[in-house]
């Protein structure tokens, strides 16, 4: 039996939550059962998910691989599970877990009656689903369905909320990212024009050998690919459509849509950069430069667009967008430490910022506020909301002892090794500028006075949530050891051709 | 308006139209079209006859729960149905490998599991083409 489960857990972290996904809409009516059913699953994946990780980590990063249909790999559909994967996987469930409990009996303000509750437990699942399908799959066309579901569930997920400015959000959402997918679709089908194959590891052999046959073709290829996915991720310029919809969207959905997200569709570029075109050819094509300086305009842009807003959602959002910028540098920067730097970011921005959207939703739903400057006295009165956010935030300036030190860190050394100064200051002032932006609010909370209002802090699931999540950031900051070492062997993974 | 003449083409017309989306669901694998073509079909029949004979009588044929309950149903008979390679020691959605006999080629029973994943696409698309169009009928009015 548990050898059973063993081969077949690649395939189970992925059609899981699908599965329970499927059958929710006919518990409707209950939505206690429904509530718990998600959060079990949560539970349920992330052990999956832990368990994959210790597997692969035994066996010193080797991926496990998975044809499904029992077709093998240039014809039928081939799941990789290689350190990259467990570590997205890992933090995919691992914040899915919280935000769950964060939302249970806690939706009915933000988004209306049962049945309604239902879709958006439905969403969430699905989206959860393409997210790990992504994680694991190694196949180009696969990417692309996956990359489709996570859209339409991420639009979803923003017109969940009963409020008309969500309504428009996620129609502009809806809009650009069709664009990106049908981006992402161009390159694909460019890219399977001249190799003949979808699956990732033959179609990076077969570039390698003729890619310089067809070099107007591979630009194509790789341009269609970096602006659509650069569209879905929030890359700088083409950010427009995030802090609307990630603001107007409800708070467990904006945690899950800035945190996790995001970083799917950077995943699916990442492995289309490093596993399809590989290092050198990027190189060769001069895209590391791109990536680096998109990033670096990324991190200051949305660190100055984030200090103008007074919204506290519609900051955390920008902050979002900076920090997308910070993935795009150390890819760009494309040495082992600036990419394992990323990828712990990656991790450790999920948490921090689901961390902060979810404590945001708390606090604006107590207080009726979501102005920055009308927020005084929250941190006396909801300690524990408060103190969550105060962690988070003073991570994701990155200070050492917490996670997001490790991450920026770890880019710092990248960018050294890599002799861009440039870079090795931007990394810097965005560090600056995210407590510039962050610290007020803080301050605001704590230190003015009080109105005499009483709020209080959120009920027992969503305070454990909350902790779970600062805990989460504190661990990950002072015992980073094996999601580290995962971020680490992934980033020479990715550098080496196989 | 009585609209006889249409009324009457309708009844006469709407159950070979169901019969042939069934057919084509059910040969999807042995034949053009396929299920997903074969439940566009079968969803049409229903949305013909909603728009002629009204929304009253187009939500008496079907209930909303029931397309609720098949929606959801006919993706989880999909992943049932990928589960059987996994119960017989075989990868998710294998079928000749999975020790399934395949049959003749070209009858409709060969194909193994692909026919009857095919149900429930076929099951799953007509049931959203209803869903969808219910939606937006009953939001106009």
């Amino acid at each position: 039996m548990r050898a059973t489960i063993e081969v077949h857990l690649p395939v189970f972290v992925v059609i899981m939550p699908l599965f329970v996904a499927f059958v929710l809409p006919t518990l409707a009516r209950r939505i206690r059962l429904v509530e718990g059913v998600v959060t079990s699953t949560t539970v349920l994946w992330f052990l999956g998910a832990g368990y994959l990780a210790s597997l692969v980590l035994i066996r010193n990063g080797n991926p496990i691989g998975y044809s499904l249909g029992g077709w093998p790999a240039p014809w039928g559909i081939e799941l990789s599970v290689g350190s990259l994967s467990c570590l997205f996987l890992l933090m995919v469930a691992g914040v899915s877990l919280p935000v769950a409990l964060f939302a249970a009996g806690n939706m009915a303000h933000e988004v209306g009656g049962p049945k309604r509750i239902t879709r958006f437990y439905v969403l969430c699942l699905l989206l959860g689903g393409a997210l790990a399908g992504m994680a694991v799959t190694s196949d180009l066309f696969n990417v692309f369905v996956l990359v489709e579901v996570a859209t339409l569930s991420c639009c979803g997920l923003v017109s969940s909320r009963n409020h008309p400015l969500a309504a428009e959000a996620a129609f502009n959402y809806l809009i650009l990212a069709t664009l990106g997918s049908a981006l992402i679709l161009g390159g694909i089908g460019f890219l399977y024009i001249i190799t003949g194959h979808l699956n990732m590891g033959f179609a990076s052999q077969e570039l390698n050998r003729i890619w310089q046959e067809y070099p107007h073709v591979v630009w194509m290829a790789v341009s269609f690919l970096l602006v659509g996915f650069g569209v879905k991720s929030a890359l700088f310029p083409l950010h427009v459509w995030l802090p609307d919809a990630h603001s107007a969207a409800p708070s467990p959905a904006s945690a899950i849509l800035s945190g996790l997200a995001v970083k799917g569709y950077a995943i699916c570029l990442i492995k289309v950069l490093y596993n399809v075109f590989g290092v050198a050819l990027i190189q060769e094509l001069g895209m590391h430069r791109i990536l680096t300086l998109l990033g670096m305009i990324a991190i200051t842009a949305g660190s100055l667009f984030a200090l103008t807003q007074d919204k506290l959602k519609r900051r955390l959002a920008f902050s979002t967008v900076a920090q997308v910028g910070y993935i795009f540098l150390g890819l760009g920067l494309a040495n082992s430490m600036s990419l394992a730097g990323t990828l712990f970011h990656m991790a450790s921005h999920a948490v921090i910022k689901s961390g902060l959207f979810l404590a945001a939703g708390a606090i604006i739903a107590t207080t009726g506020n979501d102005r920055i400057s009308e927020m005084a006295g929250v941190g006396r009165q909801m300690p524990i909301t408060m103190a969550a956010f105060t962690v988070c935030s003073v991570s994701l300036v990155g200070i050492p002892l917490f996670s997001g030190f490790i991450g920026k860190w770890n880019l710092l050394l990248g960018s050294l090794e890599a002799g861009n100064r440039l870079a090795q200051a931007v990394i810097i002032l965005g560090s600056v500028l995210c407590a510039a932006y962050l610290f007020p609010i803080i301050r605001v909370a704590y230190f003015e006075p009080a109105p005499a209002a009483d709020w209080q802090d959120p009920g027992l699931p969503q305070k454990t949530a909350l902790i779970l999540l600062a805990a989460g950031v504190i661990l990950l900051g002072v015992a980073p050891g094996p999601f580290l070492e995962l971020a680490k062997r992934a980033a020479l993974d990715l550098l080496v051709m196989k | 308006m009585t609209d006889f003449i249409l009324k009457r083409v309708a009844a006469l017309l709407l159950p070979f139209i169901q019969m042939y989306g069934l057919y084509v669901i059910l040969h999807g694998h042995v034949s053009p079209g396929g299920s997903f073509a074969g439940g566009i079909v079968v969803g049409l029949a229903f949305i013909a006859f909603t728009t002629i004979y009204g929304l009253k009588k187009g939500r008496a044929k079907i209930s909303e729960k029931a397309t609720a309950l098949v929606e959801s149903y006919g993706t989880l008979w999909y992943g049932l149905m990928g589960m059987v390679g996994v119960f017989k020691g075989a990868p998710f959605l294998a079928n000749k490998i999975a020790g399934i006999d395949l049959g003749e080629l070209g009858a409709l029973s060969s194909g193994g599991l692909i026919g009857l994943i095919g149900l429930g696409v076929g099951i799953r698309v007509s049931s959203t083409m209803i869903t969808l169009f219910f939606t937006m009928i009953e939001e106009e009015s």
